[in-house]
């Protein structure tokens, strides 16, 4: 979080710096597919963030001790890349913020993935940060859905996160660096969209009651969009297969 | 009219037991990326791990002889146990091809086999275990059309591994890699077999014909 003395402006004639609105999200596209060792992966660039995810597994749990009899183990590891950021990121491997990212992404897919199918078994996923532009956890989930999804692992949903921030009185989605740095408050969000359950809600700043069901309405609706991305990228990487199959 | 279903779309209103689904509140829904025929309902998951079940055939390579058990190496999978009867004689060896079928599931990782039976040279290649049925298949139909043309003799195994040996075995290969990138088309076997037409080497096409007569020669009567 910036200090607030030298807080820079963050409204420029009633719009965002990057010339958006209040509800409109960077632009978006995911990739699914693109690494061939792991079972599932996805490429996620969302703004200026760049985000590769990878799934390996049902596997058998390591160490031994970790494997649960009745349900599957999950790992998730949330990292950045040293050269992912406009400051120094230092060295690579896992910080306190990293870890505690990593978990409440583990939390929220433990909710969709239907663990009981893969009793003694663990899941890996990962989800590295190649370049970070303000939300990454965010576009981090989002792209581990899809990879989980190539992966086949089973799933009650194909989940998606997107941040909001409050810029003075107004609701702000998707929120970017400077944003996320100098906003009174920024939010956090993943969404199950089938039945709209909610499986991460993180909030630093403060906001009134009002304030966040205007953003809830607000994620809702940006959501359909997050998930029309995710459906296509998984769309397109079972078509493309098909092109190839007419050329011959 | 075939449509992809991602995990959390509606399959149908009432709920119905079907692999790469789930129920809730008294509907169902998909849990991996489906292929949905809006015709006929049929279900085709695209991708996923392979649960045994009894007498699927696998294929692997043995990678432990203690007495009377052999531990063989399912690649995808896990592991499966050849265990010696009574009045059996295997001489299997560290490195020996073997497919064989399931007679019982351990535990997540490990089955147990029976009617080992040895593979002899060859090549072994690894394909995705959702794609394994559409290498088979309905009826055996596909693999019958790769051997049938090139010349080679294949074994399927359900974990994903099948093994290659004689003929054209590379038209065989790129027979299967055709068919593993394009599982979820229609009209596939037709479409591999005028593929493998155009690529197979004609002295393969020789060998096979001749086989065939041999066949032909060698059918009886009451057949």
């Amino acid at each position: 979080m910036g200090s607030s003395s030298n807080k820079p402006e963050l409204l420029k004639n009633g719009k965002r710096l990057d010339g958006r609105d209040f509800n409109e999200l960077r632009e978006l596209k995911i990739e699914a597919g693109i690494l061939k060792n792991a079972d599932g992966s996805a490429y996620l660039e969302w703004g200026n963030n760049k985000v590769l995810a990878a799934v390996y597994g049902p596997k058998e749990a390591v160490p031994k001790h970790f494997a649960d009899p009745t349900k599957a183990v999950i790992k998730c590891r949330y990292a950045m890349a040293p050269f992912s950021s406009l400051e120094d990121h230092g060295r690579t491997g896992p910080n306190r913020r990293a870890i505690e990212i990593s978990k409440v992404a583990k939390e929220a897919f433990e909710n969709v993935i239907i663990l009981n199918d893969y009793p003694g078994a663990q899941i890996d996923i990962f989800m590295e940060i190649l370049q970070s532009d303000g939300g990454t956890r965010a576009a981090g989930i989002t792209a581990a859905a899809v990879a989980l999804a190539n992966a086949g692992i089973h799933m009650r949903d194909l989940i998606y996160s997107v941040s909001v921030g409050r810029i003075g009185e107004h609701m702000a989605i998707d929120v970017n660096k400077i944003e996320d740095n100098y906003s009174d408050a920024d939010m956090p969000v993943a969404i199950s969209p089938r039945n709209n359950e909610l499986l991460l809600l993180q909030m630093d700043g403060g906001l009134t009651k009002k304030q966040y069901e205007e953003s809830m309405v607000m994620i809702l609706e940006a959501g359909k969009k997050i998930h029309e991305v995710q459906r296509k990228a998984l769309e397109d990487y079972y078509s493309i297969n098909k092109k190839n199959t007419e050329q011959e | 009219m075939k449509k992809i279903a991602i995990p959390g779309d509606e399959i149908s209103s009432i709920p119905k037991r079907v692999n790469g689904t789930y129920i809730d509140k008294g509907k169902t829904y998909a849990s991996t990326i489906t292929m949905v025929d809006s015709d006929t309902g049929h279900l085709l998951p695209l991708e996923g791990a392979w649960s045994p079940r009894l007498n699927d055939t696998v294929v692997g390579v043995v990678t432990m002889v203690k007495n009377h058990v052999y531990e063989v190496d399912l690649s995808h999978f896990g592991r499966g146990l050849i265990i010696e009867g009574k009045f059996d004689k295997l001489s299997l060896s560290v490195g020996d091809i073997v497919d064989a079928r399931v007679r019982d599931i351990e535990d997540r990782k490990t089955v147990i086999l029976e009617n080992p039976r040895k593979l002899y040279g060859g090549i072994l290649v690894s394909i995705k275990p959702a794609k394994v049925p559409r290498v088979i298949g309905k009826e055996n139909t596909m693999v019958k059309t790769i051997s049938s043309i090139t010349g080679s003799r294949l074994a399927v195994g359900y974990n994903g591994t099948i093994w290659i040996s004689g003929g054209d075995q590379s038209a065989a290969l790129i027979a299967i890699e055709v068919i593993e990138n394009e599982a979820h088309t229609s009209g596939l076997t037709e479409r591999v077999r005028i593929m493998l037409e155009k690529i197979v080497k004609p002295e393969f096409k020789e060998l096979q014909k001749q086989r065939e007569k041999n066949e032909r020669d060698n059918k009886t009567d009451w057949e």
